[in-house]
């Protein structure tokens, strides 16, 4: 309850709000949605999309550069890039989504308990939030990778562990700004108890802002494991994840397309999922 | 409509607005708006919110979203055309010629700067370089402001000033420069009332001082009519009638500024007197019918009074000051009867009613609900008593969650109370939508496709969804336009009676509380300075707190006519 | 100095050491879950040549055969008083290893932070003060910028500045064009977080009210910007390159790796291929209190920057 509130403050503030254009999305996020959708095809069934192995090929032909028969060449063992690419699309893209929803649990549960108990219980939680993000993000990917082995699920779950921080503050910072909402202290004066406020309107007025969060950390997560196995991180070979494809690469200078044909394609689905995460930011 | 242009001496015209129109994008918000000020005249522009007054505003002083607005038509400052001006050539007027004085105090300086440092932008206007010399002038002029220490507001950070100091401060600013017109966008909307009447009349000195016009832009038509010369009333971006201002204010010719006067509480105090039992028809009532209720919703048949507080005291710690909130603050309100709680910010009207809902505990004192008391009981007990006990906030754009669905909203207070059969809850829910005056196919809607009127409705059926003997209103309209206030009003007063309630109502507003209050208690710092009849209070007065309130309603003066007080005797007689 | 600022920078600086600590216990965990005998076998890899005798002073220098806390709690002695042991792998003292190692990254890291911000400064300003449809092109520029993986970036600049236009060569990682280059490369990616922050700040600074009046006394955009929304934005801001500090260490790996540049980050990378404990321990217990010193002193100036700051931690309601 408010004792004097300014006239026109409040009129800018309730004016009924526009709705969405009850046309289609703009171009670049129908065009972004597409992206999206066929790398998770590629992801699932990947034999749909190339005859070619990724693993064994013909190495008269190897070094080959893009041409009909090949659409991203081929590399030193003959292999098809393409069918590389695909194939290797789903531990890079999997892994990615695994290490969200580690991410957004976690996140999420702790930075809930934190916002809405508060106290003790957020003091500690906060500090180990702190200490989460006090090890640079990478390092500590790099820390526990190398503890639980070279795979690709490890890096995964290093890079959910990191992203958890930015879950927590999120979450603690919506469940916050919620908990003091006139509507919350309605609902009390209403009968209703802690519980019931949590679920019925808190939960849902906060998993807005961390649902976008959680689309940009995918991408963000894409461009993480990507860089572990670049690094020789990831699946050893013959995986083909797509930063372990621009490593192997790069050391044939004269096939340019080995790098960057995967590198491009990494770009342009993290392009994508970040323009839909954009989208949806403006369209809450 | 315009004004009759052609008959006045243009040249005495200080602003000339001819045929502005103003459009974000394809969408016209002012259509064809015309009106002119003279030298040393002030000017209002009313309007509700939507009219357009604030965009005119702007329009004049070219400070429209650049890109996003266009506007057409003539504007002419001391006859030359600003409109048309290239930027380079208007900005030397703005702060020179023009002055601009904003509504909310609080956000329209930079928070991370100290005032000094801002005013000196002020003060370079004046063409002069010497850093001692400014501070000096920005000094004297903060002391013609009335600020009593302007070495100390000098070095302060706006966040360590009161709301009526800033709009000080902002005035002195805008009247260093000695600007030929001020812009004042409802420079007190932000205010408390007795400060509110401080500025103004500060503003019309300074104003006669230095032979300043200005442009009034407000919501509020007792204020334009008290304080400026002539006046002009918009609606969706036209001009509905304009003229000097207490002609238009007498006799209203249009039916939008007949309905906008018939809303200004100040002259109607008897608006909603038919639909209330007054306290004289109670009295003979209760005679006749021997004291059996006439009202369908009986509670309990305790005697005495509905709501009773007796002495209680509220200390609250911030920031480690000690604030008393509460200082023995009692009142009691019989059934059926409302009784205002009235009071500025800081009075603690907010605090004795968190206390009462039982939302804070109090420090001491007694307080009683329908002879159950709601001070030193478990939260359960609490949540009992709360099924009697409902409120309505102020704010319906926050009282509402976003995510839900009006008819789940209204359902509520019945699904958390457990009360009836789902079957049983819709039917309530159809009922309470339906005695509010709502369509029934509002309840699958969200509140953020209803408008603020349409949503304080629904905030009210959600309160009396679970058929509660009192409904404490805190400020209930004053987030809504005036001609929403009035149905808001009405419908309360309708179901008071129809319902037998008993209001608790809190507001800033005396002419407001005369429309609806049977008795009240008037709040300072704390403490109760003055309780009784509304009508007494009005009448006789006896705290000079009561006294500065009361003479603070615009055109106070005109309310307490003759013709007012005859009126007043033949509704009791 | 106000009293209230003393407890205040007492507080912040306590609760830093705290996470300092805990965040050396939970590398130290991490880094311990090796499975069995991992260490001993590292040690006693024909390739690392280390006679019986150092493996047995190893052993009972890192207390290898005692139960995982005696270990961490002599481990975390041994970093409080500056010990950081020895490597597994070359028996240098970790000290040196990443005393030689540190000015390289230093250098590194502290050009990329600068880009970073200048290119963070260019495009907010560029996002508020162009015309709307350059406006609107470079507001995405931030996004793109995340888009691309920084190895891509390091190795399409290498090619085309290196390779193409010799501008430097990859045989002297240390020359300044090279150096140069490979800071852009750290610089891009970090530079997107910093540069939405600004371009957010400074919308909101725009739209106050503050600034409409400010505008309505004639001020300049340039005067305005300048005078009245550089300040409020300097908190968010200094916070947010606060964060990237730990951006830039993380991101450094790569740079180095790619480059070829003999710094902290090929030092990790040995680490990790070598299964070297005591130099990841070392490395990351560092970047952390790198970082925390860093957000401590970015936390400890926001009051002098804005100074509604409350200085009084409030308990949750």
């Amino acid at each position: 309850m408010t004792a004097t509130i300014g006239y026109t403050q409040l009129r800018n503030v309730g004016t009924a709000s526009k709705k969405l254009t009850a046309g289609l999305p703009p171009v670049t996020v129908i065009l972004s949605f597409a992206v999206v959708l066929l790398v998770i095809l590629w992801s699932l069934v990947p034999g749909f999309f190339t005859s070619f192995s990724p693993v064994t090929g013909d190495t008269a032909s190897k070094l080959a550069a893009p041409s009909a028969a090949h659409w991203f060449g081929t590399d030193y063992l003959g292999r098809d890039q393409y069918a590389r690419v695909v194939y290797g699309t789903a531990s890079s893209v999997t892994s990615a989504l695994v290490a969200v929803l580690i991410g957004l649990v976690v996140g999420s549960i702790i930075g809930l308990a934190s916002g809405f108990r508060g106290g003790w219980l957020d003091s500690i939680l906060g500090r180990f939030v702190d200490v989460l993000l006090a090890i640079p993000g990478f390092l500590l990917a790099v820390v526990i990778v190398s503890s639980l082995g070279f795979q690709t699920i490890n890096a995964a779950i290093a890079t959910g562990v990191s992203a958890v921080a930015v879950f927590a503050r999120l979450m603690r910072a919506e469940v916050m700004r919620v908990r003091s909402a006139t509507y919350v202290e309605a609902s009390y004066l209403e009968g209703g108890n802690r519980l019931h406020a949590l679920l019925g309107h808190i939960l849902p007025n906060a998993y807005r802002s961390v649902l976008v969060l959680a689309v940009l950390q995918f991408g963000t997560s894409i461009l993480i494991i990507a860089s572990l196995a670049f690094l020789g991180y990831g699946d050893p070979p013959p995986a083909s994840d797509w930063g372990l494809l621009v490593a192997s690469g790069k050391t044939y200078v004269t096939a340019p397309w080995l790098v960057y044909a995967p590198a491009l394609v990494i770009v342009v689905t993290v392009l994508s999922v970040n323009r839909i995460s954009r989208w949806l930011r403006k369209a809450k | 409509m315009t004004l009759n242009t052609k008959d006045r001496n243009v040249s005495a015209d200080l602003l000339t607005v001819h045929g502005l129109s103003i459009a974000y994008g394809p969408t016209a918000v002012v259509h064809d708006v015309s009106f002119s000020v003279a030298k040393g005249e002030s000017l209002a522009l009313i309007g509700e919110s939507g009219s357009g007054k604030s965009t005119i505003a702007k329009a004049i002083l070219r400070l429209l979203p650049h890109g996003e607005a266009t506007a057409t038509g003539r504007v002419a400052l001391n006859g030359q055309d600003v409109l048309a001006l290239p930027e380079k050539h208007f900005r030397p007027l703005r702060g020179r010629e023009l002055g601009f004085i904003p509504q909310d105090p609080a956000s329209a300086l930079n928070p991370v700067r100290t005032i000094g440092a801002q005013a000196h932008e002020a003060a370079a206007l004046l063409g002069e370089t010497d850093p001692t010399v400014r501070r000096a002038k920005i000094l004297d002029v903060l002391e013609q402001v009335g600020l009593p220490d302007p070495a100390r507001v000098y070095d302060s950070y706006p966040h360590q000033l009161s709301g009526g100091m800033l709009q000080r401060v902002l005035i002195a600013l805008t009247v260093l420069p000695r600007p030929a017109l001020i812009v004042a966008d409802e420079p007190t909307s932000a205010l408390d009332v007795t400060v509110q009447k401080l500025i103004l009349d500060m503003l019309t000195e300074l104003r006669r001082e230095l032979d300043i016009s200005l442009l009034l832009i407000t919501h509020d038509l007792a204020i334009a009519a008290e304080r400026a010369d002539s006046l002009v009333v918009l609606k969706d971006g036209s001009v509905q009638e304009s003229g000097p201002s207490l002609e238009v204010f007498a006799s209203p010719t249009t039916d939008y500024a007949r309905s906008l006067q018939a809303d200004v509480p100040a002259l109607h105090p008897d608006r909603y007197r038919n639909q209330r039992i007054t306290l004289t028809e109670a009295n003979h009532l209760e005679e006749a019918h021997d004291g059996a209720s006439r009202t369908q919703a009986v509670a309990s048949p305790t005697a005495g009074p509905q709501i009773d507080v007796q002495g209680v005291t509220k200390r609250f710690s911030a920031g480690g000051k000690d604030v008393l909130a509460c200082d023995g603050v009692s009142f009691s309100v019989e059934r059926g009867r409302t009784h205002a709680l009235v009071g500025e910010s800081g009075s603690g009207k907010t605090t004795a009613v968190r206390l009462l809902l039982g939302l804070e505990q109090p420090d001491a004192g007694e307080i009683t609900v329908a002879g159950q008391s709601t001070s030193g009981r478990s939260r359960s007990d609490v949540r009992e008593i709360r099924r009697h006990l409902q409120l309505v906030y102020q704010n319906p754009f926050t009282s509402l969650d976003p995510t839900w669905r009006v008819g789940r909203i209204v359902r509520e207070p019945l699904d958390e109370f457990g009360v009836g059969t789902k079957a049983e809850r819709a039917q309530r829910v159809r009922e309470a939508l339906e005695a509010v005056g709502l369509p029934s196919d509002v309840a699958s809607r969200r509140p953020a496709h209803l408008s603020g009127g349409q949503r304080q409705r629904v905030a009210i059926a959600r309160a009396l969804v679970v058929r509660p003997d009192v409904v404490v209103l805190d400020e209930p309209t004053s987030a809504l336009d005036v001609s929403v206030q009035a149905g808001i009003l009405e419908l309360l007063s309708k179901l008071q009676r129809e319902l037998g309630l008993t209001y608790l109502f809190v507001s800033h507003d005396l002419a407001l509380v005369r429309q609806v209050a049977d008795t009240l208690s008037v709040l300072r710092r704390g403490q109760v300075v003055e309780d009784g009849p509304v009508e007494e209070i009005f009448h006789r007065p006896q705290h000079p707190y009561t006294r500065a309130l009361l003479e603070a309603i615009p055109l106070a003066a005109v309310a307490s006519e003759p013709a007012a007080d005859q009126q007043l005797a033949k509704a009791t007689a | 100095m106000t009293s209230d600022y003393k407890r205040f920078a007492l507080t912040r600086a306590g609760q830093a050491v705290v996470v300092v600590l805990l965040a050396y216990v939970l590398t130290f965990l991490v880094i311990s879950v090796l499975p069995g005998d991992a260490i001993t076998n590292t040690l006693r890899d024909p390739q690392h040549g280390l006679s019986e005798e150092e493996i047995q002073r190893i052993v009972a220098f890192y207390g290898l055969d005692q139960p995982v806390i005696v270990q961490l709690l002599l481990s975390l002695g041994r970093f409080l008083t500056g010990e950081l042991g020895f490597s597994l792998q070359s028996n240098l003292p970790v000290s040196q290893i990443v005393g030689d190692a540190l000015p390289s990254t230093l250098t590194l890291a502290t050009s990329a932070l600068l880009i970073a911000i200048v290119f963070a400064v260019v495009i907010a300003y560029g996002a508020q003060y162009l015309p709307g449809k350059w406006a609107a092109i470079v507001r995405s520029i931030p996004s793109f910028f995340l888009s691309v993986p920084n190895f891509v970036i390091g190795l399409v600049l290498i090619e085309f500045f290196a390779f193409r236009l010799h501008s430097f060569t990859t045989t002297d990682p240390n020359s300044p064009v090279a150096t140069l280059f490979a800071a852009i490369t750290l610089a891009i990616p970090v530079s997107a977080p910093l540069a939405e922050v600004l371009i957010a700040s400074l919308d909101h600074e725009s739209r106050q009210e503050y600034a409409l009046v400010a505008r309505s006394r004639g001020l300049t955009e340039a005067r305005l910007f300048a005078k009245h929304l550089v300040k409020p934005s300097a908190l968010p801001s200094v916070a947010m390159v606060a964060l990237i500090v730990g951006e830039l260490l993380g991101g450094s790996v790569i740079t180095e790796t790619i480059f070829g540049r003999d710094g902290i980050g090929t030092v990790v990378q040995k680490a990790v291929t070598g299964e070297d404990q005591p130099v990841l321990q070392a490395v990351v217990s560092l970047s952390a209190v790198v970082f925390v010193a860093v957000n401590l002193v970015a936390d400890l100036a926001s009051p002098l920057l804005d100074p509604r700051v409350k200085l009084r931690e409030k308990v949750g309601a």
